[in-house]
This record gives C-alpha cells, sequence and structure tokens, in this order.
C-alpha cells in the first residue's frame, strides 16, 4: 500500500500559504508606512489594493473548504471566476488518503463490522477522492458499488477554515462583520451539511425518485441499510466526466442531448421543486456509456423561498424592467438595494443589477439558446471584470439566497458553454406572480 | 467466577462507587467474605490489581489485532494505527475505571506505576513494528535516534491516552483524528525525510571543508 508514505505535502503547503499572505501583507504595511513617511500622500487605498491582490491570490491558490468560500464569496461579486470550471473540478478537502486500518476503524464503529464483512469484495485502495472524502469500489450481490468515506474532521475543518478566511474577507471586501457574517452563515451552514451523509442519502434518493421521469438522465440506487453518518453506499456509475467525454469530440447532436439534460435537470428542480442540487461541480456529472447524462452527489442542495423565488423570477419575465419604480421596489425585496443607499447608489445599483439580471435572463429570452456563442459569454466575461475592479460592486449584496442561486445558474451556464450545447430553454417555464 | 477476578471485579466496584481504594485488604477481603489470604494468593496489593487490568487490556487488544486477516500484511504504520484504533475501543469498556486509575496513581514526571507493565509490553510491540519498518526500509535507521524511536510511540501512547480521557466528542471521532495524525506525523518522523539528506550533505561539506560553505554569488 502506498498511502500516506509521504510527508502529507498539501497540508503543510496549506498553512504554509497561509502564513506567506500573512507575511505578505505585513510587507505590505511596512512598504505602506515606509511609503508614507517619504510620501505622505500614498494612500490606504493603495494599501488595501495590494493587500486584497495578495490574499486574492494566495486564496485562490488554496484547496478546500477555504477555496470554497473565497469562490463562493466571490461568486456574488466576481459572478463568474474565469478559472471557474478547473477550479473547482479541483477543489476538495485537501486531507491526505485514509489509513487502512482507519477505514476499517470507520466501518466497525457504525456497522460492528469490518468492510470484509459487510461486501462481498472491498477495495481498500480508493479509487479518487470526493470533495470530502473518499471513494472506494466494492461489490455485494454481484453488484458494483460505490462507496464513499468521509474524513474524520472534516466539520471542524470547516469552521477553521471559515474562522481562517473571516479577517481576510473582511478586507477583501471591506464589509462589516454584520454584513458578512450574513453570506458566511449561509456558507457554512451549507458546507456542514455536506457532511452529514444520513442528510445525503435521503435528498439523493428522494430527488433520483421525483426526477426520474426526466429525459435521458439517470441516478445512482442507494442502500441506506449500508450507509451511516460516514458512510454513503450506491451503485458504481459506469461512465466518463465531462472533460473526458469532450475529448472524444462528440456530434453536436449528443453534446446537445447531454446539455438538454443537464438543462432539465437543473429548472425542473428550480421551478418545481424550489430546491436544487446546488453544486454544478463538473465531477457530480458522469456521462454513461449509452450517453446518459449520470448524476452522483446531492450533498449541497439549495431550497429556494418563495419570498426569494417571485421576486427574482418575476421581475426576470414580466415587463417590470419598463418600469423604473417597480424594478426598485423589486429589488429592495430582494436586498439589492438597501434603506440606507443615498439616490446615488439607489440609481448606481439599479442601473447594474438591472444589468446583470438581463444577462441572467438572456437564455429564458428565446425557446432555444445556443450555448456556444462567445457574445453572450463574452458579455458575462466583461461584467465579472467590471465587478471586480469596482470597488462598489465588489461587496457581497443582496439576499443570502443568491449566493448558491448564482453559483448553480451561472455554473450551469458555463458548463452549457463547455459542451458547446444548444438547449431548448422553455422546457420548465419559471412561475411568478401575477402583476 | 474463579477468586481472583471476583477479586477485580469487587476492586473495580469499590473505587468507583468510592472514588477511593479500600482502606485495608483486611476490610475489603472482609466485606467479600474471603480470608485475607485469598488475596495476597493473587495479589500483593491494590496497585497490582490495577496493573493486571492495564495489562489485560493490553493483551485484549493485541489479541484483537493479531486476529483480523488484514493486519499480517500491514505495514508497520498500518500496525501502530491498527493498535491504537483498537485500543481506545477496547479501552472504552472500561472508561471510568482508566480515568479513576489514572487520577489516583502516583503522579510523577516518569511513568505512572499502574502502566508500568503495559509500557514494557507496548515496548516490545514498538520494536517489533520498528525493526520490520526498517527491515523493509519503510523506516529510517538514523545513528543513535533510531534507538530512541520506541520512545517517540510511547510518547504517543500516553499523548493518545490523555487525550481520549479529555474527548468529548460524540464517539470518540476526535481521539480517531488524533490517532491519524499523530502516529502520521511520528512516523513520517522516522521515514526518511529532508532532514536526512540535510544531516547527511552537512557531513559532506564538513568532510570537504576546504570548500568554505562559501558563495560566489547569490
Amino acid at each position: 500500500m502506498k498511502e500516506q508514505n509521504s510527508i502529507p505535502v498539501s497540508k503543510v503547503e496549506r498553512s504554509a500559504k497561509f502564513v506567506t499572505t500573512g507575511a505578505k501583507v505585513g510587507i505590505n504595511y511596512l512598504k505602506h508606512y515606509s511609503k508614507k513617511m517619504v510620501n505622505p500622500n500614498h494612500s490606504r487605498e493603495e494599501l488595501n489594493k495590494e493587500n486584497a491582490e495578495d490574499i486574492y491570490n494566495a486564496l485562490s491558490k488554496l484547496k478546500g473548504s477555504a477555496l470554497k468560500i473565497a469562490q463562493m464569496l466571490s461568486m456574488d461579486k466576481n459572478i463568474l471566476p474565469k478559472v471557474y470550471s478547473d477550479k473547482f473540478s479541483l477543489a476538495q478537502y485537501s486531507a491526505p488518503p485514509l489509513s487502512g486500518p482507519l477505514i476499517v476503524r470507520t466501518f466497525s464503529k457504525h456497522f460492528g463490522k469490518t468492510p470484509d464483512q459487510i461486501y462481498d469484495t472491498f477495495n481498500i485502495n480508493s479509487k479518487h477522492a470526493a470533495s470530502i472524502g473518499q471513494v472506494h469500489q466494492a461489490t455485494k450481490n454481484g453488484k458494483k458499488l460505490a462507496v464513499k468515506i468521509q474524513y474524520p474532521g472534516v466539520g471542524d475543518s470547516i469552521s477553521s477554515d471559515l474562522r481562517l478566511v473571516k479577517p481576510f474577507a473582511f478586507r477583501l471586501l471591506n464589509m462589516s462583520e454584520a454584513e458578512l457574517q450574513v453570506y458566511m452563515g449561509e456558507v457554512e451552514e451549507k458546507l456542514l451539511e455536506e457532511t452529514d451523509y444520513i442528510l445525503e442519502v435521503q435528498r439523493s434518493i428522494h430527488f433520483s425518485t421525483v426526477c426520474k421521469d426526466l429525459k435521458n438522465t439517470i441516478f445512482p440506487t442507494y442502500y441506506p441499510e449500508l450507509s451511516s453518518k460516514r458512510i454513503i453506499t450506491m451503485d458504481w456509475l459506469e461512465g466518463i466526466h465531462l472533460k473526458d467525454f469532450l475529448k472524444k469530440k462528440p456530434s453536436q447532436e449528443l453534446r446537445n442531448k447531454i446539455g438538454q439534460a443537464l438543462w432539465d435537470f437543473y429548472n425542473f428542480q428550480q421551478h418545481e421543486l424550489r430546491a436544487v442540487h446546488a453544486d454544478p461541480h463538473p465531477g457530480n456529472f458522469l456521462i454513461t456509456p449509452d450517453d446518459q447524462l449520470g448524476i452522483i452527489d446531492f450533498g449541497c442542495i439549495k431550497e429556494i423561498p418563495d419570498d426569494f423565488y417571485y421576486p427574482f423570477f418575476t421581475c426576470l419575465f414580466s415587463n417590470i424592467f419598463d418600469d423604473r419604480h417597480k424594478t426598485i421596489e423589486y429589488f429592495r425585496k430582494l436586498g439589492l438595494i438597501l434603506k440606507s443607499d443615498t439616490p446615488k447608489q439607489v440609481e448606481f445599483y439599479y442601473k447594474n443589477y438591472k444589468a446583470m439580471i438581463s444577462l441572467f435572463a438572456q437564455p429564458y429570452q428565446q425557446a432555444e439558446f445556443d450555448f456556444s456563442k462567445p457574445a453572450f459569454f463574452d458579455e458575462l466575461f466583461a461584467w465579472s471584470e467590471e465587478v471586480t475592479t469596482n470597488p462598489k460592486l465588489k461587496q457581497a449584496r443582496g439576499a443570502k439566497h443568491f449566493l448558491y442561486f448564482n453559483r448553480t445558474n451561472f455554473g450551469l451556464y458555463y458548463i452549457l458553454h463547455d459542451l458547446q450545447a444548444q438547449v431548448k430553454t422553455d422546457t420548465f417555464r419559471p412561475h411568478r406572480l401575477n402583476e | 467466577m474463579n477468586t481472583k477476578e471476583k477479586l477485580e471485579n469487587a476492586y473495580i466496584d469499590y473505587v468507583l462507587s468510592n472514588n477511593e481504594q479500600p482502606k485495608s485488604v483486611y476490610i475489603f477481603t472482609k466485606s467479600l467474605k474471603l480470608k485475607e489470604d485469598d488475596f495476597y494468593t493473587h495479589y500483593n496489593s491494590f496497585e497490582a490489581i490495577e496493573k493486571r487490568i492495564w495489562q489485560q487490556l493490553f493483551t485484549q487488544t493485541m489479541d484483537i489485532i493479531k486476529s483480523q486477516e488484514t493486519y499480517a500484511g500491514y505495514n508497520a504504520r498500518e500496525k501502530a494505527l491498527s493498535f491504537f484504533y483498537s485500543f481506545v475501543e477496547v479501552l472504552k469498556s472500561r472508561r471510568s475505571f482508566i480515568i479513576y486509575s489514572l487520577k489516583h496513581t502516583e503522579r510523577s514526571i516518569s511513568t505512572p506505576a499502574v502502566l508500568q507493565n503495559v509500557k514494557e509490553e507496548f515496548s516490545k510491540f514498538s520494536l517489533e513494528i520498528i525493526n520490520e519498518g526498517m527491515d523493509n526500509n519503510e523506516l529510517s535507521d538514523r545513528k543513535y535516534i533510531s534507538d530512541r524511536y520506541k520512545d517517540a510511540l510511547w510518547l504517543q501512547f500516553s499523548f493518545i491516552l490523555n487525550f481520549w480521557i479529555h474527548d468529548d466528542s460524540p464517539d470518540f471521532e476526535k481521539t480517531d483524528e488524533a490517532i491519524e495524525k499523530g502516529i502520521n506525523v511520528t512516523f513520517d518522523l522516522m521515514s526518511r525525510s529532508p532532514i536526512d539528506n540535510l544531516i547527511e550533505y552537512g557531513k559532506f561539506l564538513v568532510k570537504n571543508s576546504k570548500f568554505k560553505p562559501d558563495f560566489i554569488f547569490k
């Protein structure tokens, strides 16, 4: 066995990364004060900018929950970090693989039996890492199974990673503790939910049942009796990830088919279930040998409450945008414009969020949308560029639901762009309030 | 139940109920309707009972891990991990006694008296796996230092035991983490590492001292 024979480099590097960031920030302060001595006009803003860049660079090199948090926070202001798909496919809790004895221990703790006693065969070497655990292959009664085992202490590490990121986030986003707490709380809640495997199995079974009529989409069977707080047993889905699928140069027709399955899967959940698989990370999808979309991992589910859903989709699909007053009224409901805003700020956010939401709505405007069109994504990029450089837009704003909502939808757009798919976007129409 | 076990159970019951040792062997045996003689045939003191209980916990652990099919295939690191995971599992059945015993045993900087026997046996076990690890190059054989490897493992033993006593996480999950991380660090340190290369490089430079550690350019 090969695992853990070396120093867990990633761990060491990970803490080192924070150390260097700390040091760099310190140096920036030094530079600031020395520059100030020479040139009293060296502004604090310049310092903040230097800090922010260093912090952001350090965070974007991190893996694990710290990375997720950084991205979640940036998602709102940053709509699409450019390297979205690559980074997200790398994002995983960085831990060395579990030792054989700990795997045996985890099983005997939860089932009173060793893996060999539970399954007909069990491969002690993990096949691949899931975001907060590792996946093993097993067989039972002639069925090939995937067994996901969670790293111990992940929950704790999430909370401590969050605490680690917090001071950086304050400086980076220039927000008050109370403002930031709303978003941090949302992220922490979701991340902690992901560590509850019993909940994940329940949700997986629920979602795969209600989504079973969707075309070209398949779900593995889950085995609650072989699952526990730290272990999930499900069918092993054969298939390849999107990246490898695209390498095989699939036909336009096939890409459309997969893209359509994805679109339907998300929009069915969004508009019919009001709860959505909020982790559109390419690793959570498989293309099976018979060209179906396999969906695994229901760890992260975002429920969309009515008081968010209706205002948002109503202003998207009525002609409210023609009416400035009404639009502002809706933006207030969504927390995009605050009571404390000055008229100038109101105007600013009105203009910008209107532009952003209109952009979001584009795929819905026609019955069919071509996600390979570069124009749409160029516009998205330009927008995200604008958001990152404009300090007024940098601050996270709006209802906390935007975090996962944006992540899900823009994540979906991005995958469809990768697929270069043409998709019928009117399969599940949004509901809205009658005006 | 033979007298030996009877004495043992009665003793555990007594200390856990009263949070102290019985006043004397005489009073203790009297309450059991036994003669003092019966006690001294098996034990020479109350402490001897505690020692034996600890030793039994250790033996039980060794029996469990050695009976596992996978154990023989494990490398040294995994054997150590396997030992500690099973050990804390075995300890669970006697948690109250263990907490009592460690609290009341003579505090000294060295090993608590009740753990004396366990330490000896654990050292034997450690040496066994360390030698095995050095034979198959899993561990690095270092002059002077490798003799101390077993002490490093004993240090982990004491740390993990103490951690477990204070662990209030559900199902002692944090102890599992402490074991996984702690044993890995210990074994990482005992494996060939940059430090070995650094030392060798240092030796080389000293031996070739005519090349002064000076840099032509920086």
